[in-house]
């Protein structure tokens, strides 16, 4: 049997699937990328292997996300792909009339606008990250809730309070005020994952043409309160996917197998023992002229295999 | 006043240097002003390409609320100032007779006198038409503080148009200004042809468009990924004012309205693939005529737009992946 491996490296989490012919998922993780990007994409490798049948042979691997270059260059991957191109891909093939999708992560939030299974218009999040997951992780560490809790409690409200979602510093003013003064924790929470979805229709989504199906995937899609808060606010049905948050990673396995086949087959998948090697990241400040760029240099067992950040492009290997 | 009016005459017998900011109308006047100081026998001077230092002085330097072009050109001027004898940040009022530049760019000169210190003087000739003031004027204003007599000036100035014309057309074949002025100076021979299975227009400033380092690469990037660019630099300004005129007001920013006709042409039967518009996060004018440039795209379905918005603190990440997706969106339609 024939797998391929998507490998999505995020800001705040990583993820991995191997799918087979009839793009199923058969083995799959979410770490925490933890600022190691080397070592969480190690991990999961490791992990991923444990976890298939021996038959099943790589056909082709792809990478996506922030990480994907650093991550392409440790597996080998046969594709490497933007989230927005990775994210279409996958919601089309799962919910082929799809027309809208909101994608919602650690650090970023994307809508990608999809007609006849084509995107046709995107915008990621400009300047802040207000709504996004990072925000809300914040959010439940400081009222001490599990991330993971939050949308039940969210859902449980009665009457939800009234939150400024335009900017994360003052939602979080805005709540401990509101806490202050006596409002429930369920009504907070509602209230914040309501400001965080007008946030992202009118900043992310602004002038988009927003046509159902919907789709939501990424991380925050597994917040209910956040679906709960999309739904009441377009007055229609927004589909969460059961694979929300491999999205990335299974349209860029997708995409993998396309490109691998286009090239006659052979993929550069260098094998999951990548995970035993001696990869190791350094960093230096180039010192030659006034930019100062910081270098980031990938090598195996002490051989750089590859540099990135010169603007000149001089350190490359 | 920390300039004097009229200049004395540079020790010894060395050349007098004049210089010149490489920011904001360098990238439409330079061969003009080049080619000017250079028939009145002095040496001009450039700044180097933009820098994280040039960056970092500019962004110390200048006013909080002013827009990061105006920010670099700060940090272009710092790089100069103990370099050179005279700087030439002129007071660019007004190039055509119906229209301004922006607001930041006329309060240009007082800004920097404000900000910085221990500057050379500063040659900040007012340039403004719509008040009746013809460049010919300006340029002898400006020859006269060097001390030329009127018909050196005249000469000058006749030579340095004729500079900038070639200049113009030079671009016109689908050259960027800092190819053109590479072609004119004979550093490069022949115009790199530029045949990419896409073809990519950019709308924003000069000064954001041309400036790798504020930009990120932005026009190598979409080279490398095998589209030609073309900007409103390579319109004949007649396509630009034709457009232009279509909106229903006089827009009244030169700048801004070179922008808007070049992107009503883009759209309407321009011939490109996409339109990407590349704005300053802090830029007035142009969170005004970005919406009529948002209107037109949403005439022209057909033709993909995406803006960019640039800003000192942009990592370069953003700006690849959204030019990737936005070309794989070209790609992916066009199958």
């Amino acid at each position: 049997m024939k797998g391929c491996l998507g490998i999505d490296v995020g800001s705040v989490t990583t993820k991995m699937v191997v799918i087979n012919e009839e793009n199923e998922v058969i083995a799959h993780n979410y770490l925490r990328t933890g600022g190691n990007p080397v070592k969480v994409v190690q991990d999961g490798l490791k992990d991923i292997n444990g976890k298939l049948d021996r038959t099943i042979a790589m056909e082709a691997v792809g990478t996506t996300g922030s990480g994907r270059y650093l991550a392409a260059t440790l597996v080998g991957a046969d594709i490497v792909k933007n989230e927005i191109t990775a994210h279409a891909v996958a919601a089309s093939y799962f919910i082929p009339q799809v027309q809208t999708v909101f994608e919602i992560g650690g650090q970023d939030s994307k809508i990608i606008i999809i007609r006849e299974a084509v995107v046709v218009d995107f915008a990621m999040n400009t300047v802040c990250a207000a709504g996004t997951g990072s925000f809300l992780d914040h959010q439940a560490a400081r009222l001490n809730l599990p991330i993971e809790e939050f949308g039940e409690y969210a859902l449980r409200a009665r009457s939800p309070v009234r939150i400024a979602g335009r900017c994360t510093v003052f939602a979080e003013t805005d709540m401990v005020h509101k806490q202050q003064t006596g409002h429930s924790r369920e009504d907070i929470i509602s209230g914040l994952c309501q400001a965080l979805v007008r946030n992202y229709l009118n900043n992310v989504a602004k002038g988009k043409e927003l046509l159902s199906p919907f789709v939501f995937q990424g991380g925050v899609a597994a917040n209910r309160g956040i679906k709960a808060a999309f739904e009441s606010e377009l007055e229609q049905e927004v589909i969460v996917p059961p694979h929300y948050v491999l999205m990335g990673a299974i349209g860029v396995a997708i995409l993998a197998r396309e490109e691998t086949a286009l090239r006659g087959g052979k993929t550069r998948f260098k094998s999951f023992e990548v995970a035993e090697a001696d990869y190791r990241t350094s960093s230096f400040q180039c010192t030659d002229c006034p930019n100062s760029c910081e270098i980031v240099q990938l090598s195996l067992n002490d051989e750089p295999l590859a540099r990135w950040g010169s603007r000149c492009r001089k350190w490359e290997v | 006043m920390k300039t004097r009016k009229s200049a004395a005459q540079p020790k010894q017998c060395r050349k007098a240097s004049v210089g010149i900011p490489r920011s904001l109308l360098y990238y439409h006047y330079f061969p003009l002003w080049k080619s000017f100081f250079e028939e009145l026998g002095l040496e001009v001077v450039l700044s180097s390409p933009t820098n994280k230092k040039i960056l970092e002085n500019g962004t110390k330097k200048a006013v909080d609320d002013t827009c990061l072009p105006v920010k670099l050109c700060f940090g272009h001027v710092m790089e100069l100032a103990d370099k050179v004898d005279y700087l030439f940040v002129p007071r660019l009022v007004s190039v055509e007779e119906d229209a301004f530049t922006c607001p930041k760019l006329i309060g240009l000169p007082d800004m920097i006198r404000a900000s910085l210190d221990k500057l050379p003087p500063l040659l900040d000739t007012c340039f403004d038409l719509k008040s009746g003031i013809t460049p010919y004027r300006s340029f002898q204003e400006l020859g006269r503080k060097l001390n030329r007599g009127s018909r050196t000036i005249r000469r000058a100035f006749q030579k340095a148009e004729q500079r900038q014309d070639d200049f113009r057309k030079t671009m016109e074949r689908g050259l960027t200004p800092p190819e053109a002025m590479e072609m004119l100076d004979g550093k490069s021979e022949e115009p790199r042809t530029k045949n990419g299975e896409l073809r990519i227009a950019l709308i924003g400033h000069a000064y954001n468009l041309y400036d790798d380092y504020i930009n990120m690469n932005l026009m190598e990037k979409l080279r490398q990924l095998g589209s030609s660019v073309i900007t409103a630099e390579m319109l004949p300004s007649s396509i630009i004012e034709k457009e232009a005129s279509r909106w229903r007001k006089e827009i009244f920013w030169t700048f801004g309205r070179r922008m808007v006709g070049a992107a009503f042409h883009f759209f309407n039967g321009g011939e490109v693939d996409g339109v990407i518009s590349c704005i300053a996060f802090e830029c007035g004018p142009d969170s005004l005529l970005g919406v009529l440039i948002e209107d037109e795209a949403k005439k022209h379905k057909e033709i993909p737009y995406m803006s960019l918005i640039l800003d000192e603190h942009s990592g370069e990440t953003g700006i690849v992946t959204r030019v990737e997706a936005f070309l794989d969106m070209i790609r992916r339609k066009k199958k």
